[in-house]
């Protein structure tokens, strides 16, 4: 059982890195996963049966942006074990793969919060001029605190079983759960108010509104609203002419100006 | 001729580092600048470069350093269409480095923002809207009959767009970046793609806002008077705007990142324990 738990931690590991380290190649995915599993635990078939069955659950699970969904990867890598190492049907698996699913949501709003605390860490080593320091913080830290996040739990979920983390996870009373979803649903309205903040002033925040109301009145998905706003910036772009070109002073001065219309909002 | 091979072979050394670094961007992803360490540790080759390893005045440190803060700024995009902002970034430092004079720093970041807002839309839709619904529904069908190149199929149909934009991605941008940012400056064009840029990433976050945050009340009084629906008859996704509206103003008021975070989480919870929000 310990060699057990260990393969299969380190394919957990391995999912997890996916979109981490090497840009979201769909690794990570419940598909992809639960084969994995099923290879290493000597049952193919089951494994591909029980990726089929999470994968159609969470088709329509898109992580774009700030927002955190429930952690398939991880509730995908303890249910096929658990389906494969008990002999219980694909379809059980769901029950076992959502409550993991919705503890490591938890997780990692917790860790995206602890790295934030890098930030200032980064900044220090900069000032300090210890740049490898500071590259440390992203390429070697990050990785190492992602990778036992997922290693230890899975490790142990498998060696000492998946009934006592299903108990655990029955233990965390519903309104906290609820509670935490909210604030996840919050945490990205943050991320894209820093997103405007970063960009918006008094004269261009119109094109939010107009990006806004139609994607929320003609439920346009988001690229269908980007080819709008690309095809309204050809337009805009013949409207504003050769002023630019023709009097680049200008085209600076006004740019200060609108930096000054920002910090007066 | 070898010389020419030889710069041939730093470039796509160049193309490849900063095809590995934009996939690893989301190593450090955090909420209060999103993938900033990564796009900092994806420049660092270009700014090593420029400033030396170890730079020999302390002019050049400082420039260095100045770089590596310039680059630690909020940053969010599709890892695969990173790449082509690390090579467009990369031409520019380049640039500035050879003409501190002309050149303002400063618009290496204009450019970085103005462009991370269309890119992310476009590649979050092209990789995750499109390309992996594609490759995962005719992978779950053949893994539901048993056969195991139903993932592996999946993985094909993933893997190569993916590489293939994030390679070339990254070497368009940089080439392009280095032949044209000049000219691009120079007669002020530069600006007004910023601000056309800044036209289009502000309707896709706008569109961000109404599509994927999905707050929503489940407060009703009887069986008439239900809250939602009077919200989404004056306009739909209204409390999606209020929230970002919200935490706007305390950005504006410069609250501190981390009580935000803190009025968020307590706030999250309290709000959902009276089933005010859900």
């Amino acid at each position: 059982m310990f060699w057990k738990a260990f393969v299969v931690a380190l394919i957990g590991v391995f999912a997890m890195f996916d979109s981490r380290l090497l840009g979201r190649e769909n690794f990570e995915q419940p598909l992809v996963v639960s084969t994995l599993v099923g290879l290493a635990l000597g049952d193919v078939s089951k494994g591909l049966l029980v990726g089929a069955t999470l994968q159609l659950v969470t088709m329509g699970v898109v992580q774009v942006g700030a927002a955190v969904p429930p952690d398939w990867v991880l509730g995908s890598v303890v249910a096929s074990a658990f389906a494969i190492l008990s002999h219980t049907r694909a379809q059980v698996a769901l029950t076992v793969a959502l409550p993991v699913a919705v503890l490591g949501q938890l997780v990692a709003i917790v860790v995206r919060m602890l790295f934030s605390s890098f930030n200032g860490l980064v900044n220090r080593a900069i000032d300090q001029g210890k740049f490898r320091k500071a590259r440390n913080y992203h390429i070697v830290y990050g990785p190492i605190i992602y990778g036992l996040l997922y290693f230890i739990p899975v490790f142990f979920a498998i060696y000492l079983g998946t009934d006592i983390v299903t108990s655990l996870v029955h233990m965390i009373p519903a309104w906290l759960t609820d509670g935490l979803t909210l604030a996840s649903k919050i945490l990205p309205a943050y991320g894209f108010a820093l997103l405007m903040s970063t960009m918006i002033t008094k004269k261009n925040a119109v094109y939010l509104f107009i990006g806004f109301f139609i994607a929320a009145y003609g439920n346009l998905s988001v690229i269908g609203v980007a080819i709008f706003a690309v095809l309204l910036a050809i337009v805009l772009n013949k409207f504003m002419g050769n002023d630019n070109s023709a009097n680049p002073e200008a085209a600076t001065a006004e740019k200060a100006d609108d930096l000054d219309d920002l910090e007066e909002l | 001729m070898t010389e020419e091979k030889q710069t041939n072979k730093k470039l796509r050394h160049k193309f490849w580092q900063f095809f590995w670094r934009s996939w690893a961007i989301q190593t450090s992803w955090n909420y209060e600048a999103q993938m900033n360490m990564g796009f900092m540790y994806g420049m660092a080759p270009t700014i090593d470069e420029i400033y030396g390893k170890e730079p020999a005045t302390p002019e050049k440190l400082d420039k260095k350093k100045e770089a590596y803060h310039r680059h630690m700024a909020f940053f969010n995009c599709t890892p695969q269409l990173t790449s082509f902002v690390l090579g467009l970034s990369s031409a520019m430092e380049e640039e500035y480095a050879a003409n501190p004079d002309t050149f303002d720093p400063d618009s290496i970041n204009g450019v970085k923002t103005s462009l991370m807002g269309p890119l992310s839309g476009i590649g979050d839709s092209l990789f995750q809207g499109t390309i992996k619904i594609v490759a995962f529904g005719l992978g779950i069908n053949m893994a539901q009959q048993g056969n195991i190149f139903g993932p592996i199929l999946a993985m094909l149909i993933s893997i190569i767009p993916s590489a293939l934009v994030t390679y070339w991605g990254g070497k368009w941008g940089y080439l392009e970046g280095k032949k044209n940012i000049q000219k691009l400056i120079g007669n002020g064009t530069i600006n007004r793609i910023m601000s056309l840029m800044n036209v289009i990433g502000l309707m896709v976050i706008g569109a961000m806002i109404a599509t994927m945050i999905g707050i929503t009340t489940p407060v009703k009084f009887g069986k008439s008077f239900v809250l939602q629906k009077t919200l989404d008859s004056i306009f739909p996704q209204m409390l999606p705007l209020a929230f970002t509206m919200v935490m706007f103003y305390l950005i504006k008021k410069k609250v501190n990142t981390a009580w935000i975070m803190v009025i968020c989480i307590v706030g999250g919870i309290l709000l959902s324990v009276l089933g005010i929000f859900k």
